[in-house]
């Protein structure tokens, strides 16, 4: 991280003066972050109260006020009785669906992106790099303009509003950024241990799953957290490609919150929101470095 | 006369353009013209087999060099000829279990047909190709197209038809149909730049692009000044770095719509921020930015500042630590302030991942959909509309399809005209490295 540690032989007193603890400096720089920290801090606070209070509670006191009465009906609420349209079964049902998008689609895009990352990077033919950078510009081009005749293409394939339909959409708009991150990942792997795989008369596949598979398990992690996260928090693929039955968790959570029929029900909105949120949170603070990896590898290009 | 490489080629050319007109065909522009033309260029790959075959006086599928490659063309042609005969009424009616997928194999049948024809192709050309004795010759065009690498070539197969087959074709295919009057369902009468005509008289397309302007314009300067900030503040050998990072960054793990749905919260006029100071004494307080048409935006902005900052800031923390630190020492020994080194000599420095920043974040900006669909539903009235809703909108709720063709490719354009020059840096500066 620091110099310091990259050239430990030199002899010389290093690193900067010992400094004291309340300096200006640092009172100045652990404030500002800290106001910031307690800036980003205030919705999930929010949140995580709003959702354990009463309405009457919610009605007299402010959203910032810690609940007095801690209830969990209003989770229980969200996850087994919000309405949306006509069905009243809460946010369970759009959860499950949710997990039978989000799994099938993350192993497909995921086996179908290496494959051809290590394609790319290691068995390059004329014309690879052709196709790769359109793959590339696609996932700058805004989906809206590729939106409609896909739709056609899965009517046509008779999957249209069913969740093997919205699998292939993410599948394929998750391509360009995972065949990119192994591409990447695959061209720094030493080329010698390729060539001696060869030499020992390994064949595509063989080195593919006997050499490259199991030495580049960290970026498998990597891109399966990017594909949880980014398939779980779609919205736009989910209201366009699903229909109510099949509603992903985050089209039915904007649905059972912005609806307008009857009472609104905020503690009931925040247990929702924060179901939904829940999932990828998790993730996210189970991985820590590994996340930021991650977006860091999807967004610096070549 | 012509030669063997040239009708090599020639062979490969017109199977790669009968697949083209093939794929023009099922888009559905002039069907039956492409379809032709199609079954003319096969005719031509046909007759260039033959050609090949008469020069070389010999077809041999047995004791062949390349027998198992032709045995493998063999038995695709098989499956290809498989699939067809399952979109067939009369197979279907022996196997009622197919009947489920009558509608995927409707669509596969033209593609099927093609492949079974081309892959017998294949086979002929390699019996042809591998019965001389080559062992002196250069292998032709033909064998290095159709036989080396071609695991890596059937691996690289779903990459290919995305990028062809959907960003370019779907692209391609959307940008005709803003020219028709669809409607309800795609037309391809033509009728010239009605569309945009009509787009551009409409108050809620201004509305959505005044928006979009404020929304970029403004996320685009604060996420990269606070983005930078907040690195350059955790770049100081901060202690809890970790946690601190942590904290900013958690937002962008959040979908756009738990987003929305919690800022819509917070900003509530009749429980949120609004009551909260009046209720320390300032009664005449208004702060309702969601509820007020000329500053909605700016209430969907903290919403989006606040999700996407963090990663900025990951950004940036990522190129200040790719500084050589020696900079810093030298700064230090002459004496130069340290917001004047980082002005003046890191961020000079740092112009590459300035520039990928910009396009993410360029690129982000014109998809903003979820949020502002969470956060207000584009209201009050049509204040807060963005462009991507309003080619969802025509599309899908106004059945206004030839609408909703014109608004997003006018969103292409303005993408092209970002990410063209930024691909020209890109591959210009790779080019004198």
């Amino acid at each position: 991280m620091t110099d310091s540690q990259n050239n430990s032989g030199v002899v010389e007193p290093r690193g900067p003066k010992p400094r004291k603890i309340m300096s200006r400096r640092n009172i100045i720089l652990y404030g500002t972050l800290l106001v910031v920290a307690i800036y980003y801090l205030i919705p999930l606070y929010v949140m995580i109260v709003t959702s354990l209070k009463g309405m009457p509670e919610i009605r007299l006191g402010n959203i910032f006020s810690p609940p007095v009465e801690v209830t969990f009906e209003p989770w229980i609420k969200a996850w087994s009785q919000a309405c949306t349209g006509l069905n009243c079964d809460g946010l369970s049902r759009g959860f499950w669906n949710s997990v039978q998008i989000t799994l099938p689609s993350v192993i497909v895009s995921i086996a179908i992106a290496s494959v051809n990352g290590y394609a790319l990077a290691n068995w390059r033919f004329k014309g690879a790099n052709l196709f790769f950078t359109i793959l590339i510009f696609g996932a700058f081009i805004p989906y809206q303009i590729m939106i409609y005749p896909l739709v056609i293409l899965l009517r046509d394939l008779g999957i249209y509003t069913k969740l093997p339909g919205l699998i292939l959409i993410h599948s394929i708009f998750g391509m360009p950024i995972l065949t990119l991150l192994f591409r990447n990942y695959f061209t720094t792997i030493p080329e010698e241990l390729f060539k001696a795989a060869r030499v020992d008369g390994a064949k595509f596949w063989g080195i593919y799953f006997r050499v490259m598979m199991p030495m580049s398990l960290p970026i498998f992690v990597v891109a399966i957290i990017m594909q949880v996260t980014g398939i779980w928090n779609d919205f736009l693929f989910g209201v366009i490609y699903t229909k109510p039955d099949t509603y992903p968790m985050t089209v039915q959570l904007n649905n059972i919150v912005n609806s307008v029929q009857g009472v609104k029900e905020y503690n009931v909105n925040m247990a929702a929101t924060l179901l939904t949120g829940l999932v990828p949170l998790t993730i996210y603070f189970i991985s820590g470095k590994l996340f930021v990896r991650g977006i860091a590898a999807g967004a610096v290009k070549g | 006369m012509i030669s063997k490489a040239q009708l090599e080629r020639l062979f490969v050319s017109s199977v790669m353009l009968a697949f083209a007109s093939l794929a023009i065909s099922i888009v559905g522009i002039k069907p039956q013209l492409f379809q032709n033309i199609q079954l003319l260029f096969l005719v031509i790959a046909l007759i260039s087999v033959l050609v090949l075959g008469v020069q070389s006086k010999t077809i041999q599928f047995n004791a062949n060099r390349l027998k198992k490659q032709i045995i493998g063309w063999i038995l695709s042609s098989f499956f290809s000829i498989l699939i067809w005969s399952f979109a067939q009424k009369d197979v279907q009616s022996i196997f009622p279990a197919i009947k489920g997928y009558r509608k995927a194999l409707n669509t596969l049948e033209p593609v099927a047909i093609y492949l079974s024809i081309v892959f017998i192709l294949f086979a002929l050309i390699l019996a042809i190709v591998g019965a001389r004795d080559s062992r002196l010759d250069r292998p032709g065009y033909i064998e290095r197209t159709l036989v080396y690498n071609l695991s890596s070539k059937i691996a690289a197969i779903p990459m290919m038809l995305t990028s062809v087959g959907i960003f370019i074709v779907a692209t391609l295919w959307t940008v005709y149909h803003s020219f028709t009057n669809s409607r309800m369902l795609p037309k391809s009468e033509f009728i010239g730049l009605a569309q945009y005509e009509r787009l551009w008289n409409s108050d809620r397309w201004y509305m959505s692009i005044e928006n979009l302007a404020i929304y970029g314009a403004c996320s685009l300067v604060f996420s990269l000044f606070i983005g930078f900030l907040l690195a350059a503040l955790l770049d100081q050998k901060t202690r809890f770095e970790n946690t601190f990072r942590t904290i900013f960054l958690y937002p962008f793990a959040l979908s756009f719509i738990v987003t929305g749905l919690v800022w819509q919260w917070i900003l509530n006029p009749e429980y949120g921020v609004e009551k909260i100071v009046r209720s320390l004494g300032f009664e005449s307080f208004v702060f309702n930015p969601l509820y007020n048409t000329d500053i909605v935006i700016y209430g969907i902005l903290a919403a989006g500042l606040w999700q996407g900052t963090g990663f900025i800031m990951c950004l940036m923390l990522a190129g200040l630590r790719g500084i050589d630190q020696e900079i810093w020492k030298a700064a230090k020994i002459d004496g130069i302030p340290m917001w004047k080194t980082y002005i003046q000599v890191v961020i000079p420095m740092m112009r590459p991942i300035f520039i990928t920043t910009l396009v993410i974040i360029a690129a982000g900006i014109i998809k903003v959909y979820d949020l502002v669909v969470a956060q207000t539903s584009g209201g009050p009235g049509i204040s807060s509309e963005v462009p991507a809703k309003y080619v969802y909108d025509y599309m899908f709720s106004a059945q206004n399809l030839g609408q909703g063709f014109a608004a997003s490719t006018m969103m292409l354009v303005s993408v092209l005209i970002v990410l063209i020059p930024f691909a020209y840096l890109q591959f210009g500066r790779r080019k004198y490295d």
